[in-house]
């Protein structure tokens, strides 16, 4: 029993890692219907700057993760304004050609500028120690990543739900000229959510660089975890997002738990599974 | 017919460096760009380091390095760049290769080309059988995992389980260890292979928890899976609960040390080189190909299989005189001894692989705060178990 | 497949002087492969490479551009033929051909079990996912299967006999480049003919408007199945190729990163054609050579800025550039490709 409850708590919070990285992707792929592949990227350039501004500059965690934020989001605006704004609508296999390039730029560039080896965020003193927390130990940074995935899956919940601008991005996303015709300046309303994605997913990059460790490849060699997960939530949904995570983070803890060796048998069969019983997704838009 | 020969001409030019006739050329095949462009790097910083050591010319022929990018394991890529290499690039000697199945890729054309191949890195034992014109100057990771088995059972540990990453090496680790282990008297009482994509290791811990082990053997290749795993360790409270961990070198190169950070400190791991090997030959080497690769904390174990390489592939110009003669050249080499950066080495006449020591080092901190791998013991002259009596 | 005609106006053939073009086109990659002979002798091992990926990028086409069916994992399909010719060629069956029809028929077969999984999804993204996941699957089996396959080691010590008995497989691989040559004519042709086919205009429709197909009574899961089984045996027949010119089969074969590129060469150099996935193939790899000779450390970058001025200024790949120049029609594109 006590094993049973310890592997969950590891999937759980495995899970809300995945999940603050990914629910940018399931944003963009859901309401911009863009498949931005370069997604991960974004997360790694998140990384980079966390980890620049808290290892060489020595500044406080939570100042470099605000900065990772801000930086990212700083060096996406340009990126969206003259690039993907032009693929915005388009068949998704240009899209898919056009962020795999972006991907490869940002890597090259990443390690022309930060160099091959690995890169760490460290954690102030409080994140960093394992906690007890009764039955077993655990690292007091998963906590951390848990309690910042409830945050965002309610935050962003209540922004698209209840809030003017939520209106406006769904209403977009329906319909775009109708919206537009009705006064909504839909390239804003684009660019906004567009930023808010890029955002969500440098502080995923940041948060969950103890599970991926920040290095130039990176971008390449999650891409499609996260594309993964993101078809199987059903692009677009928040809760959907969140099944999906929590789901697979199961599978995939479960699975390595039980029968190792065949722990990425599991995590596919379980995907295939997923996908051929909800073409759309565990609770995507039809 | 003009037009073509033109034509011919520029695409040369453009595929091709420069051409001269009295230089003996060596075709070196890594992965200088991708992943895995740091180990690459390595044998680069190896190569200029031995070469700006011992001049650009042997017995009076001027050596001249072309260097092909492989970034990752991929045969066809493989003997594609070897081929170019061998036939139009001429060159006498074939060096480097850092994947094994490229490596497989490669020993097919050695007789034909008339050219040995030198291995700087890929280790896996069965390589050497494939072709008499391999000779390598890296490791095996049979080599450099067997005496960890003695170590375990010397320091009371009686039973064991092994984690390595579900793929060639790893499986050589693993039984590597197993036979060793078992042979000097302890058990292994699991035996676990992840999947090489693993990110989370956090479960996997929980079976060496279960498990009653008192001490865990692991294999992953280096790099971010390595960090990971570290973390994992350390975070799951196994470190504090007194699970030994060991693990071949490969765990903890160099490069890898500033991210394992403090996390690290305590690892046992037995491999055949150090950077902070103590010895005037290594003082020397360390500068060299520090210079040649810009950086301390970038230096790791594939520079010194490189640097070695090189002085085999020197030996065997001088013993052939320039003369393209691979199998002169081999059999030149075979039982060569010298003092290497890592300490005294051998060519085994039989299989052509390095003998050399192998040493268990502990991950402790240096008067300058860094990490570094401190060697504590030394298991003189290894062979490759790998390649004993009944072959691969 | 009596409703095979009335399919015909959704993509409208001009049968006419369709077939001498196709001659032409024959020729004129006959010729450009045998100048690549005469005017690289020295580099015929990455020119075998070319044509091995040439082919599974036609076989992607035949999906993506024939069938609207997008796939990320193709090389699942690659890898089977490849892994079924080296171990064939292992356990002792060495002649040439035979193993490229074991490699063809290991691809069609691996092509039906990836057809029946994927055609459970009817759209991109899904699919994408769908074909994502089977080449990891094969890739996961492979690895694990490595008393058969070698693993992560690789299959090695494959030496296939000489071809017709007297060209040898060689160091300066003559031999390998020329019957992958006469392999991917041989597949060009026969491919030209089946997309020309009432079969293939039927794929077209599909790809137009499944529903409509449906509607006229045509069974719209086997046809597609069938153009599956067409694909797989077309990447089988490079992965046998791959398989007899290295001598070696690595895990490389059955990756989502060989699919990937395989992918990016076709879109390259246009989808809908089957030109344009030779035409990619021969510049990607051409520039990816030349870069990564000059400088592979920057090669990725140029590549990825490569990519973004595709996108951007001829979306429709080379092909569809030539086209817009010329006026030359080289294939007949679905309005919404």
């Amino acid at each position: 029993m006590q094993t049973i409850i310890s592997i969950a708590v590891d999937a759980l919070t495995y899970g809300m890692a995945l999940f603050v990285i990914c629910i940018g992707l399931s944003l963009t792929m859901g309401l911009m219907r863009l498949v931005n592949l370069a997604h991960g990227a974004f997360a790694m350039i998140g990384g980079y700057i966390a980890s620049y501004a808290a290892r060489d500059l020595g500044l406080w965690y939570g100042f470099a993760v605000l900065l990772a934020i801000l930086g990212t989001v700083l060096i996406a605006i340009p990126l969206e304004r003259f690039l993907f704004r032009r693929i915005y609508g388009a068949p998704q296999l240009t899209q898919v050609l056009m962020t795999i390039g972006i991907t490869f730029c940002i890597i090259g560039i990443t390690n022309y500028l930060f160099g091959p080896t690995l890169k760490t965020i460290p954690l102030p003193r409080g994140l960093a120690e394992p906690v007890d927390i009764g039955f077993r130990t655990i690292a007091a940074h998963r906590l951390f990543v848990l309690v910042c995935g409830i945050v965002v899956a309610g935050g962003l919940w209540s922004l698209i739900e209840r809030t003017a601008f939520g209106v406006k991005l769904r209403a977009a996303v329906d319909n775009a000229a109708m919206t537009s015709a009705l006064g909504v300046r839909t390239e804003v309303v684009y660019a906004v959510s567009f930023a808010l994605a890029v955002g969500l997913g440098a502080l995923g990059g940041v948060i969950g660089a103890e599970f991926l460790p920040v290095e130039p490849y990176y971008a390449l060699r999650y891409m499609v975890t996260f594309l993964v997960v993101v078809s199987v939530g059903g692009a677009g949904s928040i809760p959907g997002a969140v099944l999906a995570c929590l789901l697979l983070g199961a599978v995939d803890t479960t699975g390595r738990y039980l029968m190792p060796d065949f722990g990425n048998f599991f995590f596919y069969a379980a995907v295939i599974l997923i996908v051929c019983l909800f073409p759309r997704g565990l609770l995507g838009r039809a | 017919m003009a037009v073509r020969t033109l034509m011919g001409a520029a695409f040369g030019l453009l595929l091709a460096g420069t051409a001269s006739a009295e230089t003996v050329k060596v075709g070196i095949i890594g992965p200088f760009s991708g992943p895995f462009a740091l180990q690459g790097k390595n044998f680069q910083a190896g190569v200029e380091a031995y070469m700006a050591a011992n001049g650009k010319q042997a017995k009076g022929h001027d050596v001249e390095i072309i260097y092909k990018d492989l970034p990752a394991a991929n045969p066809q890529a493989s003997r594609a760049l070897a081929q170019e290499l061998i036939v139009k690039d001429k060159v006498q000697y074939l060096g480097g290769v850092y994947f094994t199945p490229d490596a497989l890729a490669i020993t097919p054309l050695l007789k034909q080309a008339n050219a040995p191949l030198v291995i700087f890195n890929a280790a896996t034992s069965a390589i050497m059988t494939q072709s008499p014109l391999v000779v390598r100057t890296s490791f095996t990771t049979a080599q450099t995992t067997t005496p960890l088995g003695k170590v375990a059972v010397d320091r009371g540990i009686k039973k064991v389980i092994t984690t390595v990453s579900d793929y060639g090496p790893g499986v050589d680790a693993e039984n590597a260890f197993k036979k060793a282990f078992e042979a000097a008297g302890g058990q292994v009482v699991e035996s676990i292979r992840m999947p090489l994509n693993t990110t989370d290791f956090s479960p996997i811990m929980q079976r060496v928890k279960d498990s009653g082990a008192e001490a865990v053997f692991s294999f992953l290749p280096s790099g971010p899976t390595t960090l990971g795993y570290v973390k994992a360790y350390n975070d799951t409270g196994l470190k504090q609960a007194g699970i030994k961990f060991l693990a071949p070198g490969d765990l903890t190169q160099e490069s890898d040390l500033p991210a394992l950070g403090d996390g690290a400190l305590g690892l046992l791991t037995s491999f055949h080189y150090a950077v902070s090997h103590d010895s005037p030959e290594n003082k020397k080497f360390v500068e060299g190909a520090t210079k040649a690769i810009g950086g301390a904390d970038q230096l790791s174990f594939p520079s010194v299989g490189a640097y070695d390489g090189m002085h085999v592939i020197y030996k065997m110009i001088e013993a052939t005189d320039g003369k393209q003669d691979a199998e002169k050249a081999v059999n030149a080499v075979k039982g060569l001894s010298w003092t290497s950066p890592r300490g005294p080495v051998s060519i085994d006449p039989e299989t052509r692989h390095v003998t050399q020591n192998i040493y268990l080092r502990e991950v402790a901190k240096g008067q300058d705060g860094k990490t570094y791998n401190k060697e504590i013991q030394t298991f003189p002259n290894q062979k490759d178990p790998g390649l004993a009596p009944a072959g691969q | 497949m009596q409703t095979l005609a009335q399919t015909q106006p959704v993509a409208m053939p001009q049968p006419k002087r369709a077939w001498w073009r196709d001659i032409v086109g024959v020729a004129l990659i006959a010729a450009v492969g045998l100048a690549g002979y005469w005017l690289f002798p020295d580099n015929l091992a990455l020119l075998t490479r070319v044509i091995a990926m040439a082919l599974l990028a036609l076989s992607i086409d035949l999906l993506v551009g024939y069938c609207g069916i997008a796939t990320l994992g193709q090389a699942a399909l690659f890898g089977a033929g490849a892994y079924a010719a080296g171990i064939a060629c292992v356990n002792g069956i060495t002649e040439p051909f035979t193993l490229v029809l074991i490699g063809a028929v290991a691809g069609s077969l691996a092509g039906l079990v990836m057809g029946v999984v994927m055609l459970r999804a009817s759209h991109g993204l899904p699919q994408l996912v769908l074909s994502i996941a089977i080449v990891q699957l094969f890739h996961e089996a492979a690895n694990k299967a490595s008393a058969w396959t070698g693993g992560s080691d690789g299959l090695a010590g494959l030496s296939p006999a000489a071809l017709f008995g007297v060209f040898e497989f060689d160091l300066w691989g003559r031999t390998a480049y020329l019957f992958g040559l006469g392999l991917l004519l041989t597949v060009f042709i026969v491919l030209k003919f089946v997309v020309r086919s009432p079969f293939g205009m039927l794929c077209r429709g599909i790809k137009e408007d499944p529903v409509r197909v449906g509607a006229m009574g045509a069974f719209v899961f086997p046809v597609l199945l069938k153009m599956f089984m067409i694909s797989g045996s077309v990447a089988g027949i490079g992965g046998a190729l791959a398989a007899i010119s290295t001598q070696v089969v690595g895990l490389d074969s059955v990756s989502f990163e060989l699919s990937a590129n395989a992918l990016v060469m076709l879109v390259l150099g246009g989808i809908g054609t089957l030109y344009g996935a030779l035409v990619g193939t021969v510049i990607f790899m051409g520039f990816e050579h030349v870069v990564s000779s000059i400088n592979p450390f920057h090669w990725m970058t140029l590549v990825g800025v490569l990519l973004i001025v595709m996108v951007l200024f001829a979306p429709r790949g080379l092909t569809g550039l030539m086209e817009t120049y010329t006026g030359l029609k080289l294939g007949k594109r679905g309005g919404r490709a």
